[in-house]
This record gives C-alpha cells, structure tokens and sequence, in this order.
C-alpha cells in the first residue's frame, strides 16, 4: 500500500481514539524536525499535544563551555565542531563570532575528520568541540582512542556529551506538565538497546515506543500511544523501530565508550545541573582534556532569562508561547539554542510554520 | 544530529571500510560493530558504523533516504 494512503489510515484511526486530552513528548530532536517536516502535527486532532523534548545535543550545551570554545580560541590553534555548534552564543559571544578575527575554524561531519587536522598541523594544537548524545558519544570515545594509540599530542577534546535518562527522570518526576506517552529515540536506542528506555514504563507508568525517523514509524508510534492510553494502559513499551534497533544495542560501541568516559553531574543549559548526566574523559585520558590543556574552568553562567528555550525543552510550554518566538527570535536572528540549531524545536515551529502566526 | 544512514560494506581496509551509500562510496570507521564483513549492512551516523541491520530493513531505510532526497531536491 503506498505509504502516504497508510499514514492517513493511521491518522484518521487516531482521530477516532477516544480520548480527552494527549500530551505525547517526542525526546528526539531529529523526531522534531521530522515531525514538522511532514506536516504531522497540523494532521493531528487538537486535543493530542506533541511536546518537544530535551534532545538536541546543541540546545542543551552549556553557555560555560561556548564561553571556554571562545577563550580557547583566543590562543592560535584549530578549532573544530559540528554545524550548529558554531552559531550558539555562549554569555556573550559565539564561535561563528570569531571567524572575523581570522580564527581557523573548521566545522566537520565526523569526529575521525579531526584526526587528519592534527596530523597535518604538527605544529598548531586541534580543539575537537564535540556535542551528542549516546547515539554520538561512541565516535567521540572513538576518536579518542586512537588520538592515544596514534600519542596525536597536538589534539584534544571539548565536550559536551549528554545521557537521556537523567534527563527523562527529571521531566517525568517533577510533572511540571502531564505527560502522558513518550517517543523515544531511535537511534540512542540503536547503541544503549531499547532496554534504556523500558524505565520509561516501569518507574512512571508512562506508556511508551522506540520509533524511527520516517513520517511512517512517527505515525506509527502515535497511534500505538494513543491506543494504549485510550484503552487504559498506563506502562506499555514497544519497540517499533526494531529494523535498527535491538534490546540490546551495540554492546561493542557501549564498551568503547565507556572505556573512555566517566559518568558524573553535568549542567545542562537553561536547565542547570543534573546529577550524572554527563560523560568526561577519565583519567586514562585526561591529558586530551582541552579544558586541562588551556587551564580553563567554565564559570557558571545565569541563562538569559528572556528566553523561554529552557521551558521549551522540558515540554513546560510550546515554541511559540515565548514572547520573543517570530518576533525577537527568528532563524535570522535568533536568542536561543532552540531557533539555532535545525532540530530545535523552535526553529522547527518557526521553518515548518507551524504557529499559527 | 542523532540521525543515521543505512549503507552496504563494500571493501574493507583494517579498520576502515567503503561503504556504498544510496550508490555514493564513503570510507567508514568500522571499529564499533562486532566482525564486520563485506556484504554487511550498516547503520552509520557522523563517519561510523553504529548497528548491523539486516539487508530487508537495508532495502527498507535505503528507500526512505532516496525520498527524502528527492523530496529535499524538489524544495530546492
């Protein structure tokens, strides 16, 4: 059956679900973008809500560490990150902010890109600033590796690398808003295994589904939520994205990780600090530490409190409900990470139209 | 940025390998996945394989990719 046909089958099934009122939060970042992309969310009935979630690894990064890119680019050395890193401000400036002043700023598609930079600049040090999640941080771990194995002296690492649990616990024990299923994410749970994400259902009784990235499996999804909410289920898990994604994961990426990394508190941007939430280098590898390297220490810094991003990303309020969305914060211009980076969710309102402005 | 690629093993090179993406070659960190072999379908996100997947779910995700980018061809 063609797909679009199946999709409005779908669609039109959830419409008839009898239920009151649905808040379904989607984890993922690239599940915003995908939702919006598709035109997803206007198919919906208005009484099902998609709220976007913490999982855009630039949105969460923390003003401290653009503030620490932005020093560490005062010395003559190489800098290197993905795309959107480049355009988040820090307190008060932001790495794109530093291509006037002749900085050697590369933005790079993998990790390992960052290994030929350092070897082919012997005598200049490479900062690699890495953000992700679980589904990223194994690359990182990685790249580490074999910058050790390789004594690649001239490289190290600035890192901002996430865990999703934390996070999710936080959202769901304090209830700021009544969530009632959760979409999780695909491909974190194509490495940690859709296990991580079981707790989700037994420790909140929260239905909730592993889907994949396509319209299809996001509509899947929300149909398998909605049915089961409607029909009174209050833990049901499901794996519906299980072409890429095993109980297991990828317990090989899992290992190379955690090789490298320590698990301890990290701060979270807008959302401030939650207790081990964060991977850092260990000690077998600290020397690649940039922070060590440069002799910086990230100062706490108060967010912007114009800004409702934060709101955002715990599903408190939707994008267009802050008084800066369309108007003071738009892709051209924008104040927060949420309008910056393309899979925050501001941004994904604002680009797909989907405000009702 | 969680997004990834499905691809098909097309040589191996040590830790290194070619891989046939939608019928475009890239080298690939092959040093995540258990035993990879030539043949092998990959899920690969930032320049590593992250999952093995089987080749029914490869034709699957590969069909998807070819339209999103003829979809994001078409709104250029």
């Amino acid at each position: 059956m063609n797909k679009a046909i199946l999709i409005k089958k779908i669609i039109n099934e959830i419409h008839q679900s009898s239920i009151e009122k649905l808040n379904i939060m989607e984890v993922c970042g690239t599940h915003t973008q995908a939702i919006s992309r598709s035109g997803i969310r206007s198919l919906l009935p208005p009484n099902l809500v998609l709220l976007s979630g913490p999982g855009c690894p630039v949105c969460v990064t923390d003003e401290s560490l653009i503030d620490a890119a932005v020093e560490i680019l005062r010395n003559d050395i190489i800098l290197a990150t993905f795309g959107d890193m480049v355009r988040i401000r820090g307190s008060l400036e932001s790495i794109s902010d530093q291509l006037h002043k002749r900085k050697n700023i590369f933005v790079l598609y993998s990790p390992l890109d960052c290994l030929e930079l350092a070897r082919d600049n012997p005598d200049k040090q490479v900062v690699f600033f890495a953000a992700g999640f679980e589904t990223t941080a194994p690359g990182i771990a990685l790249t580490v590796k074999l910058a050790y194995e390789e004594n690649l002296h001239n490289l190290s690492f600035l890192t901002s690398l996430k865990l999703m649990p934390p996070v999710l616990h936080k959202i769901l024990r304090e209830k700021q808003k009544k969530i009632h299923g959760l979409i999780c994410p695909g491909h974190v749970a194509a490495v940690m295994g859709a296990g991580y994400f079981r707790f989700v259902a037994g420790e909140y009784g929260i239905n909730a589904a592993v889907c994949g990235f396509e319209p299809l499996d996001i509509a899947s999804g929300l149909l398998f939520l909605t049915k089961k909410i409607s029909s009174g289920y209050e833990s049901a898990f499901a794996n519906l994205y299980e072409s890429c994604v095993s109980e297991e994961g990828n317990e090989t990426a899992r290992e190379i990780m955690m090789q490298v990394f320590d698990i301890a508190d990290g701060n979270w941007r807008g959302i401030g600090e939650i207790k081990k939430s964060e991977l850092f280098l260990n000690e077998n590898y600290c020397s690649f530490d940039a922070l060590k390297k440069f002799n910086i220490r990230p100062d706490k810094f108060v967010s912007d409190q114009r800004c409702n991003c934060s709101d955002v990303i715990l599903g408190n309020i939707m994008p267009y409900e802050c008084r800066l969305f369309g108007k003071a914060c738009t892709p051209q211009k924008p104040a927060g990470p949420c309008m910056i980076s393309s899979e925050g969710s501001c941004s994904a309102y604002y680009r797909y139209w989907e405000a009702g402005l | 940025m969680c997004l990834a690629v499905p691809g098909i093993i097309v040589s191996i090179d040590s830790a290194w390998a070619q891989v046939d993406v939608i019928g475009v070659l890239n080298t690939v960190n092959i040093q995540l996945i258990d035993e990879p072999a030539v043949g092998d379908c990959v899920l690969i996100h930032a320049g590593c394989a992250i999952q093995k997947i089987s080749s029914d779910n490869f034709s699957f995700l590969s069909s998807i990719l070819s339209e999103f980018l003829i979809g994001a061809e078409k709104n250029e």
